[in-house]
């Protein structure tokens, strides 16, 4: 991409519609409101974008090869730090994807706990997105409030699975291990808590005047624009397009539940914000229904090839010493083939594009990650606007910039 | 729909559909299969597959293109087989703009080149980086640590860079 070097401000010298100049400003990557590091190079006719080429790759970390060189167990933990607001849907997409080739299918109770974590982990994204867009355009109490509810899930991703964030707690094969009590509770009393809490968001923001100007009429993504753009997730739901992979291509048991698609016609900043409120609401709905129909029952499949054995076992069977070493020091072998698995995250489509060559490491692991191609949608939302609206644009694009580089 | 003398070969992989097209047809394979609906470029990415055993492939990259068709839904993965130094194919970004970016990664991480590319240069690594870190040939760990000794004398580039 041709950059200006080092330069923060040049000028092009060529001329404006308002008499001046055109301006190429450096805007990135250490902008606070980049949500990471994004570096955009934006053309500026006075104050209104007249282009903008995203600069990718600050947060690259290699996460792809990494996967080649981990065993297929070992991937699951990588496959955490991604997307790092959402680390069990990018778990569920790996672990989908592995199991598919294998040719498992996980317990009913390993079904529904994948379904309770995934909507917890949409509801904290989805938190975090409102906390920091709501603290970029003035409403600085969001933050607050966001990251009180943030910190209960994060309080269950502990109890559940030893882990506040990076919790790799779904897996192939099942999950990392059953709830617990106590978690069961947490649960319950989240799940009569938070209604009241998407109420208090609404109240902060849905009329307030300084949100609502700020988002309404920025940002336009036609519906037509956003399917050609590749967009997914509450952006293609906010152009007013039902398009949802928990109800057109349902996994882990999402047919069963009834949730409604959340989508709005404003195709605007205004109207992403809508569709994420409405969201969290339908995610509260779908953990209420999977906490009330809790199977019961084993949470792994029952293979000493994928998962070893209880440990009790080691002690009584010679059959399960050896499998227990084989899957320590080998790890297990996938057939050859290639699968594509897509889950829906905070984000839009994550998904995982699996290539197996009968070894115990994958030949090759790709994420399709929602954010890559969401934000190619940039230009097109912010053309024409003031440079004050990229903060609102690029809050609401909601991209994660780990996702984004991998 | 697309006609039958595009395709090389086509099949079924843990569920998923699949076609083998000829890389010179690809765009015209891709054009007929996005005016029978398949719309969306999920994805596209390059696999290598320097001495794989398990399977026998014409050649050493599969560029792989995952397209949706939203109304059905339905999913089908078209695949090409290039070889040579570099590896050549024609870009698709006019067809499916979303393959832009997917197509500079792929470039990036592979050395494939994208005939027509628009602005085909680095995306993900520096733009001074020498090697295409997903080949298989490309070692982990071969990266030098910076300000060590072992970073002044990498720090020039080869010339065949």
């Amino acid at each position: 991409m041709s950059t200006p070097e080092g330069v923060t401000i040049s000028r092009t010298g060529e001329a404006g519609a308002f008499g001046g100049e055109l301006l190429t400003v450096n805007f990135g990557p250490h902008h606070p409101s980049t949500h990471g590091v994004l570096r955009l190079i934006v053309d500026l006719d006075g104050e209104q974008v007249r282009s903008v080429k995203p600069v990718i790759g600050y947060l690259h970390t290699g996460i792809e090869k990494q996967m080649e060189a981990l065993r297929w167990q070992q991937g699951v933990v990588v496959t955490d730090r991604h997307d790092y607001l959402s680390p069990p849907i990018n778990n569920l997409a790996y672990a989908l994807a592995v199991e598919k080739l294998l040719g498992v299918d996980v317990p009913p109770r390993a079904n529904a706990l994948r379904v309770i974590m995934s909507e917890l982990t949409r509801l904290s994204s989805h938190l975090v997105w409102m906390g920091t867009s709501g603290l970029e355009l003035g409403a600085m109490s969001m933050l607050m409030y966001c990251f009180r509810e943030r910190d209960t899930i994060l309080d269950m991703n502990e109890e559940i699975s030893g882990f506040r964030m990076h919790t790799s707690y779904i897996r192939p094969g099942g999950v990392m291990a059953d709830a617990t009590p106590r978690f069961l509770e947490m649960l319950e009393a989240f799940i009569r808590a938070m209604p009241g809490h998407v109420d208090e968001y609404e109240e902060l923001l849905t009329m307030n005047p300084i949100w609502r100007s700020r988002t309404i009429g920025i940002g336009r993504l036609s519906a037509e624009d956003a399917k050609v753009l590749g967009a997914t997730g509450p952006m293609l739901r906010g152009s007013g397009v039902a398009w949802d992979l928990r109800r057109a291509i349902p996994y882990s048991g999402y047919e069963d539940y009834d949730f409604e698609v959340a989508t709005s016609d404003l195709c605007d900043c205004y109207g992403r914000y809508l569709v994420r409120i409405k969201e969290m609401r339908e995610s509260v709905k779908i953990l209420r229904q999977a906490l009330d129909r809790l199977p019961d029952g084993p949470v792994n499949v029952d293979d000493r090839k994928i998962l070893p054995p209880p440990r009790e076992e080691l002690e009584t069977s010679m059959e399960a010493v050896i499998h227990h070493f084989k899957l320590f020091t080998e790890g297990y072998s996938v057939p050859p083939g290639d699968v594509y698995v897509a889950v829906e995250s905070g984000r839009g489509e994550n998904g995982c594009y699996v290539v197996s060559d009968g070894t115990h490491k994958p030949r090759r692991v790709k994420f399709r990650s929602a954010s890559f191609v969401n934000l190619q949608a940039l230009e097109r939302m912010a053309l024409n606007h003031m440079i004050a609206d990229m903060i609102a644009i690029i809050g609401t694009a909601d991209a994660v910039l780990g996702d984004v580089d991998r | 729909m697309i006609s039958e003398n595009l395709i090389l070969d086509r099949g079924v992989s843990a569920g998923d559909a699949w076609m083998t097209v000829d890389p010179a047809d690809i765009r015209q394979a891709l054009s007929t299969l996005k005016d029978g609906g398949y719309r969306l470029l999920v994805f596209l990415t390059c696999v290598d597959h320097l001495v794989d055993a398990s399977r026998s492939f014409p050649a050493r990259y599969e560029l792989v293109y995952e397209l949706r068709d939203m109304d059905k839904p339905e999913h089908l993965r078209v695949r090409a087989f290039v070889d040579g130094d570099p590896p050549r194919i024609d870009s698709v970004h006019d067809l499916f703009p979303p393959a832009n970016w997917e197509e500079r990664e792929t470039y990036d991480m592979f050395g494939v080149v994208f005939n027509d590319h628009p602005d085909l240069t680095r995306i993900l690594m520096p733009d001074d980086w020498v090697g295409h870190p997903l080949r298989r040939d490309y070692p982990v760990g071969g990266e030098v640590v910076e300000f060590s000794e072992e970073h002044e004398i990498w720090q020039t580039a080869p010339d065949k860079a």
